[in-house]
Order: C-alpha cells, then sequence, then structure tokens
C-alpha cells in the first residue's frame, strides 16, 4: 500500500488519536462561539466557522457549521500574510475582512490568532462570523452598491491586540462605525475567546505528543482526504461533462438583463477542474463573487458532497486542506467568479449557491446515483432594519431563508432546508416576534405540486411577514426567472418570487434584488422559495407513493392523474384499473 | 423498609432488593423481554423475592427505570398523532430549524421529514393567534376546531398535540381546544404545550409535546399494565419511576408526562456511581459506564448532576426541550469493532460485533477483531480463568482477527494491534471525558472516576492514568449499578415559567409572583403524592443570558425572600456560570431572566447505607491465587507482566492490595496496573489509588525531556 511511506514517521495509533482531538478542538470552537455570541445570525444562524490551520494557512479541521465559511479562512490568511509579512508575533489578535484578500465577503469578520511554541510561528487559530452591519451604505445586507468601498469597513489584517496589549483606539474606532456596535462587539468577542480556546488546545497537544509528532499527523491527515476524494475522482471516466447554461435574473440594477453562467467539469485522472470560462462578465453592483473566499469553497464543498457524502460514508473524512488539493476552478479574471476591484462582491451567496448545483448538473450524466435534479440553489437572503424611535438605536434582522434539493436516484428531494453549500439555521419566530416591529402571518410548504418525477423534487417554503413599523427592506435572492432543472425525464422546479400586499388593490410583485426598499407600517410581504425540481419519469413512480403525496396535500388528485397517470376516487384510494389503462 | 429497584434495559433487567430491618441485601439479573418488559419484571421480581425470602407483598417500596419510551422513539413505533395548530404554521415539525445533519451530503435524510412525529395530513390547523405580549389577536374559529378534531377522529389517530404560537403567553386558546377534543373524541390522549412546556421557541416546544403524545399512550399503556401486574403478585407499592431530570416521578404523573422518562435508565446509573462514590468518601464525580455497543459518560461536580443545554436535549434526531441529566453516550464498548479503513487509518468502533455474533473469541461466528478481543490479547482476560456463567473465551480466535483485520494491513504485530486498539478506544473515551469536564471548567485532577458497566473496570485506570485522576472506584457490582441508582433517588418535579425580564433593572413584585405560584403548584403536585411538608423541598433555578444573547445557562438561585438582594445574587451566580462555561464575564452588560423554574423534590430516599458485604474468605492472600501474564503500558511500551487473577468476593473489608491484579467478580472484571493500590471499603467498593502510578508517568516524561 502507498501509505506505508506516509506512516512511516508516526504509529498508526497516535495518528488515530490525534485526529479525535483536532476534530473535537474545531467542535469545541465553533460552540464556543455561537453560544457567546450575540447577533441572531451567529447564534441561531450558527453563519459561522471555526478551525486549526497550519503556518503557511493549510486547513487542519474545521467545525460542522456553514461550510463556506470554513474553506474560505486558508485565503484570510494568505491576506494577513500579504499585509503583515513576518510581522506576526505571539499575543497578537488580527481582525481581517477584505474580500479582495482572501475574505468570503465584508461582512463575514475573521479573527486570526497565530499560535507559537517555543518562539516559533506554529500555526493559527481562527474563525469567521458574519456580523449583523459591516458599517457599508445600509444596514445589514445590499445588492446595489458603487463599489467595495461603499459595503463596509475593510479591516486588513488590523491588529486588536498587538502582542497581548489591546489597541483601545482601534476597537472604539471600529465598533463606533457601525450600526450595531453592540452586537458586533459581542460577536468579536466571543470569536477571540473561541481562537484562544483553539490556541489552548493545540498547545496542549503539541505538549502532550511533540511537535514533530502533531505536525506528522496533520501531513498525514490531510494525505489521507487528498488520496480518499482523489480514489473517487479516478472512478469518473476521463473527459469534459458541461452542464447546461444557467441563468441568474440580474445584478439588481439592470433589472430584466440575464446573467449567463457556463459551466463544464474537467476530469483528468484523479484532478478535477470546474471552468467557468464564458459565465457573464463582472457586473456594476455587488452582484459579484469573491474568488479566493467564495467561488473556491463553494467549489470544493460541492465536489466534495458528490463525491465523498458522508451520510453513506462508514468512516469520518476530515474536511481540511487535503480536500482542495485534487480540484482547480477556471474563472477568468474580470467575470462574475473572479472580478477586479474596486467591483464590490458583498452579494455573493446566491450565484456560488448556482454554481454548486452547475457542477452537479454537469455531473448528472456521468454520476447519477450521486448527483440530483436541480436544486433550489439559491438563498432569499433578506435584511430588515429600522431605528428605535425612543432609543435612536438601530435594529437589523438578516433572514437565510430555506430551500429544497431536487429528486435523487432512489429518494426523493428534501423539502424547507437550507440548500448546498450554506447550512445555518433559521430563527425561532416566538423569538423575533418579542424582539422585533415584526409578525409572522405564515411559514409552511408552499402550496403548488411538488416537482414531479420518478422521484420528486423537495418543496420550499411561503413565508409572510406583516411589518408593525416602517422597514428597510433588503433582499439579496434570485431564481426568480429560471427554475430548478428536472433530469432524467423529471419535472422542472418552480421559480421563487416575493409579492408586497398580496391580493389586495396594493399588490406588487417585487424583484429578488433589492436595495433599501421602503416597507411601510402594515404592509404585507409574501416569500416564496423555489420548489426543486424532479428526477426521472413521473409515470414510473410507485403508486401508493402518489397516494402518499395527495394525502399529504403535495400533489393534488388532479396532479396525480394528469402527471403521474394516478387515478385516484372520492374516497381517496386509488382506482388500480384506471390508474394501469393511462400509465399505458 | 424493604425497597426494590428495577432497571430495564435492553439485554438485562437488573434488579435490587433491600430489606433495611435486617441490613441485608440481594442483587439479581434476568433477560430482558423486550416485547412485553412487564414479563421480565415479574420474572426479576419472583426470582428476587425467592433469594431474599420475602413475599411481594412486603416490598414497601418499588423504584423503576426504563427505556420503553426511548425504544419508542428510536425505533419508531410510537402512535398516530394528531395535531391542532395555528393556522399558517402547519409544518413547523417538517421545517425545524431548516438546518441538515451534515455539511457534504446531498443523500442524506432529515429524520423529522423521513420519520414525521405528525404526518403532515395529521397536521390540521385553526384560525386563532396570540400575540408576543399575550393578546389575542385572532380569536379561536371553535367551530373550525370542532371540525378538525372529528377529522382526526375519523383518522383514528390515537393522540392529540395541541400546539398554538405563544401559547406560553396566554393558554387560553389552547385550554379552550383542550376541551373540545374531551367533549368530541374523549379517548384521544392529550399533549397540550401549555402543560407540557410553557417556554419559548416553537419548534422545539412543538416537537417536544408531539414526541409526548407519540410516546404517551404506549408508555402509559405500560406503567399501567405494570401496575396490574404487580397488583396481581400483591405487591402493594406503587411504582416510582426515575425520570430524565434525576429525579422519581408517580406512575400518574409519568404517565401524563412521558416525556420525561426519555433518559430514565442512563440517568440512575450516574445516581448509583454518584451514591457509590460517596460511600467511598469523594464528591467530585466522573461516571463511566461501559456496555457492549456505547460507553455512557456523566460529571458531577460536588455530587450534584449536571443538566444539559437546552439546545443538546433531543432524542435520537428528535428535539425534546425537557430537563434532562447531562450525560453523553459514544460508541464505544465491548463489542467494538476495530478496522483499518480504505485509506489505512486504524480505527476502532462505533460499529460493534455485539452480543450476536460477538467477539470472535467467543467462537460464535464473530470473525472481526473486538474491544473485548484485544483485551484478552493482552491477558486482561484469561481464557482459564473464566467466570461462572460468563462466556469461555479461545485466545487463538482473537489473534486470528487481529492477525487478518489488522497487522496484515498496518506492518504490526497482532499484540501491537490489540493494544494499539484499546489505545484509541481509551482515546475517544478520554477524549468524551474532557468535552464533559475540562471543556466546561471542572478539572478531572479533582474528580473521581466511577467504572459502572460490565466493561468500565477494565478500562477505567488505563482512563484515570491519561487524565490524571487520583482516584478510581469500582462499585460492589458494577453491572447493575443503575439499579443502585434507582434507591438513591428522590422525587422530583420541574416546573418551568417564561419570564424574559430584565434581572438588572428588575420588576420584584412580579418575579415573586412567577415564582410564588410554580412553588405553590410544585407543594401541591407533592402533596398529591401523599408527601409531608417535612418531605418537600423547594428549589429555585433561572435561566439567565446577557441582553442580546441567544442561548441562557441554569444558574441555581438562593432559597429566601424575593427581594433586590435576591435578584443581585442571581445575577452574580450567573456571572460567575457564565465565566465557567465561556472563560470570559461582562458584568457592564444587561442580564436578563429568560425561564424561572420551580423544582419540588420530595424526599423519600432512605437516609440508611445500602451494604453489600458478604463474609470473606478469612486466609484471603494473593498468593494461593494463579499468576498469568498481561501486558501493562510502562512509558509507551508494553510490558509484560505475571499477575495474580483474584475472586472478588473473596477479599475481605480493609484489605489493601498493590497491583497489578485482575479483580474477577460475576459481571464484570477490574483490572489493577502495576504502581496502584486497592482498598476494599465497608461499602463493598474497590478504591483504586492511582497517585502513584500518576507520578511515575510524570517523573518518565520529565527524564525523557532531559
Amino acid at each position: 500500500m502507498t501509505n506505508k511511506t506516509l506512516t512511516a514517521e508516526i504509529d498508526p495509533v497516535t495518528l488515530g488519536v490525534i485526529a479525535g482531538s483536532f476534530n473535537a478542538i474545531a467542535k469545541e470552537m465553533a460552540l464556543v462561539l455561537y453560544r457567546m455570541a450575540y447577533s441572531s445570525i451567529i447564534r441561531e444562524s450558527e453563519d459561522l466557522g471555526a478551525g486549526l490551520f497550519d503556518p503557511e494557512g493549510n486547513e487542519l479541521c474545521e467545525s460542522d457549521s456553514t461550510p463556506m465559511h470554513i474553506g474560505s479562512l486558508p485565503g484570510y490568511i494568505q491576506g494577513v500574510r500579504h499585509f503583515l509579512g513576518d510581522d506576526i508575533n505571539d499575543g497578537d489578535i488580527i481582525l481581517h475582512n477584505n474580500p479582495y484578500y482572501g475574505a468570503s465577503h465584508t461582512p463575514d469578520l475573521a479573527i486570526i490568532l497565530p499560535i507559537f511554541h517555543e518562539g516559533e510561528l506554529v500555526g493559527f487559530a481562527a474563525n469567521t462570523g458574519h456580523v449583523l452591519d459591516a458599517g457599508g451604505m445600509s444596514p445589514g445586507l445590499m445588492v446595489d452598491v458603487v463599489d467595495v468601498y461603499a459595503e463596509g469597513k475593510h479591516y486588513n489584517a488590523v491588529k486588536l491586540y498587538n502582542k497581548g496589549v489591546k489597541n483601545e483606539d482601534m476597537w472604539r474606532h471600529i465598533f463606533e462605525n457601525v450600526r450595531t456596535p453592540k452586537e458586533n462587539k459581542g460577536d468579536v468577542e466571543a470569536m477571540i475567546a473561541s481562537a484562544k480556546l483553539g490556541k489552548k488546545r493545540y498547545l496542549e497537544l503539541i505538549e502532550r505528543y511533540g511537535r514533530k509528532t502533531i505536525q506528522a499527523a496533520e501531513k498525514r491527515w490531510m494525505d489521507y482526504s487528498e488520496e480518499m476524494l482523489r480514489k473517487e475522482i479516478e472512478k469518473i471516466p476521463d473527459g469534459v461533462y458541461k452542464a447546461p447554461t444557467g441563468w441568474l435574473d440580474d445584478d439588481g440594477r439592470n433589472y430584466g438583463e440575464r446573467l449567463r453562467i457556463e459551466t463544464s467539469v474537467k476530469v483528468e485522472g484523479s484532478s478535477l477542474t470546474v471552468d467557468l470560462t464564458g459565465s457573464s462578465d463582472q457586473v456594476e453592483t455587488a452582484y459579484n463573487v469573491p474568488y479566493s473566499g467564495s467561488t473556491l469553497p463553494a467549489t470544493y464543498t460541492i465536489v466534495r458532497a458528490i463525491l465523498l457524502d458522508e451520510a453513506n460514508s462508514d468512516v469520518f473524512i476530515p474536511q481540511n486542506s487535503g480536500i482542495f488539493k485534487p480540484i482547480k476552478v477556471e474563472a477568468p479574471y474580470g467575470s462574475i467568479w473572479n472580478p477586479k476591484p474596486p467591483a464590490s462582491c458583498t452579494a455573493r451567496i446566491n450565484q456560488v449557491q448556482r454554481l454548486a448545483d452547475q457542477i452537479n448538473l454537469a455531473l448528472s450524466e456521468v454520476l447519477p446515483d450521486k448527483t440530483t435534479a436541480g436544486n433550489s440553489a439559491h438563498v432569499h437572503f433578506n435584511s430588515y432594519a429600522g431605528v428605535n424611535d425612543e432609543s435612536g438605536n438601530y435594529w437589523v434582522y438578516i433572514e437565510v431563508n430555506e430551500g429544497s434539493y431536487g429528486g435523487r436516484y432512489g429518494k426523493d428531494g428534501l423539502d424547507s432546508v437550507d440548500n448546498l453549500v450554506a447550512n445555518t439555521r433559521n430563527n425561532p419566530i416566538e423569538e423575533l416576534e418579542m424582539r422585533l416591529p415584526m409578525r409572522c402571518t405564515r411559514y409552511e410548504l408552499r402550496d403548488e405540486g411538488a416537482a414531479a418525477g420518478k422521484w420528486r423534487g423537495g418543496k420550499g417554503i411561503v413565508r409572510t411577514w406583516e411589518f408593525l413599523s416602517d422597514t428597510l427592506f433588503t433582499g439579496e435572492g434570485d431564481r426568480h426567472t429560471d427554475p430548478p432543472r428536472g433530469v432524467y425525464g423529471g419535472q422542472d422546479g418552480l421559480t421563487g418570487a416575493m409579492t408586497l400586499n398580496p391580493n389586495t388593490e396594493r399588490e406588487q410583485s417585487l424583484h429578488a434584488k433589492l436595495t433599501n426598499f421602503k416597507i411601510k407600517k402594515g404592509d404585507i410581504l409574501e416569500i416564496r422559495t423555489p420548489n426543486a425540481a424532479g428526477y426521472g419519469n413521473p409515470l414510473e413512480r410507485e403508486i401508493n407513493q402518489v397516494l402518499e403525496d395527495v394525502l399529504d396535500d403535495y400533489i393534488t388528485v388532479e396532479q396525480a392523474k394528469e402527471v403521474y397517470g394516478v387515478v385516484i376516487k372520492d374516497d381517496l384510494t386509488v382506482d388500480f384499473e384506471e390508474t394501469k389503462e393511462l400509465r399505458n | 423498609m424493604i425497597r426494590l429497584g428495577v432497571d430495564v434495559g435492553g439485554t438485562f433487567t437488573d434488579l435490587i432488593l433491600i430489606n433495611e430491618e435486617t441490613n441485608e441485601s440481594w442483587v439479581h439479573k434476568v433477560p430482558s423481554t423486550p416485547a412485553d418488559p412487564s414479563e421480565a419484571v415479574i420474572n426479576g421480581v419472583t426470582e428476587i423475592c425467592e433469594m431474599a425470602k420475602i413475599h411481594p407483598s412486603k416490598i414497601d417500596q418499588f423504584f423503576h427505570g426504563t427505556t420503553v419510551a426511548t425504544n419508542i422513539v428510536l425505533e419508531h413505533n410510537g402512535a398516530n398523532v394528531g395535531m391542532i395548530t395555528t393556522e399558517g404554521f402547519r409544518d413547523i415539525l417538517h421545517i425545524a430549524r431548516h438546518k441538515r445533519p451534515y455539511n457534504f451530503s446531498l443523500y442524506q435524510d432529515l429524520p423529522w421529514q423521513k420519520y414525521p412525529l405528525v404526518k403532515r395530513r395529521n397536521r390540521l390547523a385553526v384560525p386563532e393567534r396570540i400575540g408576543a405580549g399575550g393578546e389575542v389577536l385572532i380569536p379561536l374559529d371553535e367551530k373550525k376546531t370542532r371540525e378538525q378534531v372529528r377529522k382526526l377522529k375519523a383518522e383514528n389517530v390515537d393522540s392529540i398535540a395541541v400546539c398554538f404560537v405563544f401559547s406560553f403567553k396566554n393558554p387560553a386558546h389552547e385550554a379552550r381546544v383542550k376541551e373540545i377534543i374531551e367533549e368530541e373524541f374523549p379517548e384521544a390522549y392529550l399533549s397540550i404545550s401549555n402543560e407540557i412546556l410553557p417556554q419559548y421557541r416553537e419548534y422545539e416546544r412543538f416537537s417536544t409535546v408531539a414526541l409526548n403524545a407519540f410516546i404517551g399512550p404506549k408508555t402509559s399503556r405500560y406503567i399501567k399494565r405494570l401496575e396490574e401486574v404487580l397488583e396481581d403478585m400483591e405487591v402493594k407499592s406503587s411504582v416510582l419511576l426515575m425520570q430524565s431530570n434525576g429525579g422519581i416521578a408517580t406512575a400518574e404523573v409519568a404517565a401524563e408526562k412521558p416525556i420525561n422518562l426519555l433518559l430514565s435508565g442512563p440517568v440512575a446509573g450516574l445516581i448509583g456511581g454518584i451514591k457509590a462514590a460517596k460511600n467511598a468518601g469523594f464528591e467530585n464525580v466522573i461516571t463511566l459506564d461501559i456496555g457492549g455497543t456505547s460507553a455512557d459518560i456523566g460529571v458531577a461536580p460536588n455530587g450534584e448532576m449536571r443538566m444539559r443545554h437546552l439546545l443538546d436535549t433531543r432524542i435520537g434526531q428528535y428535539n425534546a426541550m425537557v430537563p434532562m441529566v447531562d450525560i453523553d453516550a459514544i460508541g464505544a464498548g465491548g463489542g467494538s469493532i476495530a478496522h483499518v479503513d480504505e485509506g489505512g487509518i486504524f480505527r476502532v468502533g462505533p460499529q460493534s460485533a455485539g452480543a450476536d455474533p460477538g467477539p470472535a473469541c467467543y467462537n460464535r461466528g464473530g470473525t472481526l477483531p473486538t474491544s473485548t478481543d484485544a483485551q484478552v490479547m493482552l491477558g486482561r482476560i484469561h481464557p482459564n480463568s473464566s467466570l461462572a456463567g460468563s462466556m469461555e473465551v479461545n485466545k487463538e480466535l482473537s489473534e486470528k482477527a487481529f492477525e487478518e483485520h489488522i497487522s496484515s494491513k498496518l506492518n504490526m504485530t497482532p499484540l501491537e494491534a490489540a493494544a494499539g486498539a484499546l489505545k484509541i478506544m481509551t482515546h475517544n473515551m478520554v477524549n468524551a471525558i474532557e468535552m464533559n469536564s475540562v471543556r466546561k471548567g471542572y478539572d478531572p485532577r479533582d474528580f473521581t472516576l466511577v467504572a459502572a458497566g460490565g466493561a468500565g473496570p477494565l478500562f477505567a485506570c488505563d482512563i484515570a492514568e491519561e487524565l490524571n485522576i487520583p482516584n478510581v472506584v469500582v462499585p460492589p457490582f458494577p453491572g447493575i449499578t443503575a439499579a443502585m441508582g434507582l434507591l438513591a433517588s428522590d422525587i422530583a418535579y420541574e416546573k418551568v415559567h417564561t419570564l424574559w425580564g430584565s434581572l438588572t433593572h428588575p420588576e420584584v413584585s412580579h418575579i415573586k409572583s412567577v415564582i410564588g405560584k410554580l412553588e405553590s403548584e410544585s407543594i401541591q403536585s407533592l402533596k398529591a403524592d401523599g408527601l409531608s411538608d417535612e418531605q418537600t423541598v423547594l428549589r429555585r433555578v433561572v435561566d439567565c443570558r446577557y441582553e442580546g444573547q441567544g442561548y441562557e445557562l441554569r444558574v441555581d438561585a438562593p432559597d429566601g425572600e424575593i427581594n433586590e438582594a435576591w435578584v443581585n445574587e442571581v445575577i452574580e451566580r450567573f456571572h460567575e456560570a457564565h465565566e465557567r462555561e465561556y472563560a470570559s464575564r461582562f458584568p457592564d452588560q444587561e442580564v436578563i431572566a429568560i425561564n424561572v423554574r420551580v423544582i419540588g423534590i420530595g424526599l423519600v430516599k432512605s437516609e440508611k447505607e445500602q451494604l453489600f458485604v458478604k463474609d470473606a474468605n478469612e486466609e484471603f492472600s494473593l498468593d494461593s491465587y494463579p499468576k498469568y501474564p498481561v501486558y501493562f503500558w510502562n512509558k509507551d511500551q508494553l510490558v509484560e507482566v505475571q499477575t495474580p487473577f483474584i475472586y472478588r468476593e473473596d477479599v475481605p473489608v480493609g484489605t489493601t492490595l498493590a497491583g497489578p491484579a485482575v479483580i474477577q467478580q460475576k459481571d464484570s472484571t477490574t483490572i489493577l496496573p502495576p504502581d496502584s493500590t486497592a482498598t476494599f471499603d465497608a461499602f463493598g467498593n474497590i478504591v483504586i489509588d492511582m497517585r502513584t502510578r500518576i507520578q511515575k508517568k510524570f517523573n518518565a516524561y520529565a527524564a525523557a525531556a532531559k
């Protein structure tokens, strides 16, 4: 076996023991972060990441929070290196968020702690968290932004602590220039506590096993993850696999002008390259994607999810930089996937979700039992804000509306769940209403039928808010025009929609992307997220399953007959004879 | 007083009977009968009463721990549940918290969607809405409610969960629906959200209430059946059941809120461990209960059980936001399988050979190397010394299993492979204990490790050495620690109410009236169970957080009058708790009390100690036992040591032995490593002193460093 040479430096028993510790450390770092944090986007949604890194910024372990965050931290560390070079010392606590120097996007702040052992830099403990407000042109989210400077303050490897000494002026400067100072400060304190813990635990490991052993284990585990992924890539026949052209709605300013996405996946031996050539040029709003902070991590995440599906693996394969090595992304400089500064690029979650789905669809023909039909592949990422009359303070709420998964080989798609490269949690309605001048009047699966297929697509949700005071609304959404794509004869899914004051004279259909849109007290906003697509011919769906769908109001009796060829009688049982006739 | 504890587990039903007049005690084990667990109870009670030569009617108190409720959830064979909920919120249980269990997976299932507690067709909505301030925004549509209840009746549901948003602020609508159901469909088992859990977070509350409805009918039938069979046996005592919060409930209360029984079994194990340690003179306790497939870990500073964080109170993949003692379970047991994965990594578990086919050494068809095989390879379980009633072991089969599945792939001898497998397992457990101790602000060096379960005493000293825990306690019968714990518990009912008020700027009179109400309800419940004032104790807990945070910490609040000083004391205790949990405190921040809780305790446990000391062998001497080679670790080297194999029951009270030794008994084996000593105390415990061994380890490190 090829492993022999690699295991030579460390015995297999110690190797297993150290892996358990890495894993536990990342988990513990995330736990401290989200339980201590102040803003609901971190503590309830868990829009955060945490882990340990080697001095070169290679990822050793990551928390199982939301994947977009952590895969980006190696890029942040390179960014820090760019600004600080070797001016990194024991006791430094570094804040960084520049999207042209590694950040995922501006509101994802990173706290990075260098770890020194016997005077030598041995690694980093780091985490990221999405703060409610980054001091940009508008509270919370924004799409129609003039340039990267307008989207928020950039902290280019700023030292909050320099060799253990707190930079008080910098703290004041940072928190006095955002709309949610208390929440941001609480979040940053939680991030520091989490990173300090990671540092402490890592040093304990070094004390216990020695630096050399730990380094050998790090290398071995990265090689292991890389090797496991390469094995799976090798199983795919060499070739170029192309996804159908995908379309984003618009850039949030030039409504009606759709943006093209071209995606092909080239497999050569044990390497895989995603080529995005032919996709839209960068746009004049914030609807661009930071290359190293977002385009790359999204690609790593989906390739791993397809080829090393955690649910189907009986061994734990750590997510570390080894996973990144076999994967390359070609995204032309100046395209939406790799913008040139000073283009704004803070609104990027919808594009990376679509990128993940495009890769999934490209591989559909060659990996039919590892890929899904078209996913919702979007987020209706909304922010709501206002100023409290009494205190004069801002309130900001950022909402991640759920998506749905396409039908799968042998399984229906998942309903109403965070999709693909996002994996956050929703906020309890009972908490939101006690804190905010908003009231939820509906939060359910969409009424329209699920996309048909031998295995149906998942359903999105409908959520309705009533506003109890004037509110500044920003929508960072997509997928109002191009529905999720069916595969192997399955139906396409349904597009999403946002409607102001539905079923009234004032009804107004809204674009998915709006910046600082004024909602009036008493208005109603209805959000519908896409239904994902079906997999396989609906006429092959098990008859009994179609009946179950009718009983649970996933489809109507009429849809059962028209689309599935299953005739259901008034007493809600199947008419097998007529069904047989119809299906033939 | 004659007291009986019966703990029904998956494989065995354990019993312990104590006669306090005569100071005698008996323990017994019978195979469990999963189809109808009461059968094993009948068998066990009959047999243990014969052993004690008493008639079952003489039993004064009957304590019971059961996995009935847990198994219904894990096997998903509960009731057909219907739900009445607020219009617009039919799918709260389906959407859940919209987070996937796995980050990297397209083919995973969402358990709450694949195995719903309430099918979508049975989740029916009615117009009504309570606002965030408790005000009625939309009045309850009674006509529609009646229609929906009739629909559920026509659908033949067994139970109905009533879940309205903000019902914890104003229970009127849920109360009215309850009346309507009682008129229309009195047979239905009811689970009403404000009665089960008047606490905010709609998904977690709905899930808890639906889960209660899901397990309710079967669990209450089981309890009823148990009471009947005991009545047939002329047992006069009513059944007292162990709850997840570590307190006992009467059969009546347990049948109403079976949701509180989910951790019934493991909690009793922790209490038994605490009790054993206390008898041996130790306050700070870590319990480690290792069975065939999993290990339960509990940490009890000052002998007090800690409660789980509310986000972690789930059973399987379902949230149950009820007080649960913090017990962690990991997939490491006697049957855990050692293997080398595709990428060449050496792993142990979580797959287990279970009881069937079992470890390779049992020669019952198992061919994969397990943790038990590793113990055999290291000589810790000896073929010539198999114990009465236990399995015969074949070392050659263990060796073959390690040779074929590990050695050939990793370039190590079968012995090294076996030692490695145990080391990996030990470290998995060490990690889990650290996660629950060090990482929550408790230093294991201040604790005592209690080794329970059949396999606990095999691993305990290795784990103590790794964590620098100075003492290990092995209770008299490690395999039935949970049954012992049943006899060491009091009745405890926890009542909770969401307050959501500032403590920094407190409305003292409001806090006082809410706690007052909970306290009088608690007293009533305990009175209803027939407890006197002297037997009643009330404890207060306040769930606090800093204004703006999302998750609260449980803070024990003082007794006495509720005034400004009381509030300030709660605030101070919260700062302390926050610092211990997260290593930081923010004294300038506003502190909010989210929930207040009152725990009503009914003192029923005996003050009299349980004694298990039988006549020992007066002539006891280590030399009279055979010696076999056993492998121990010494400075990361495996060393073979000739080790005596003795019988625990032979050792007289007060004896102190120096390791190495293997101490055997019917349901367990204790490994005493070199440089440790074991003292056999008056309560039947083995108390192992690890300090010399730990000191030698540090000396060796220091020498190596030079």
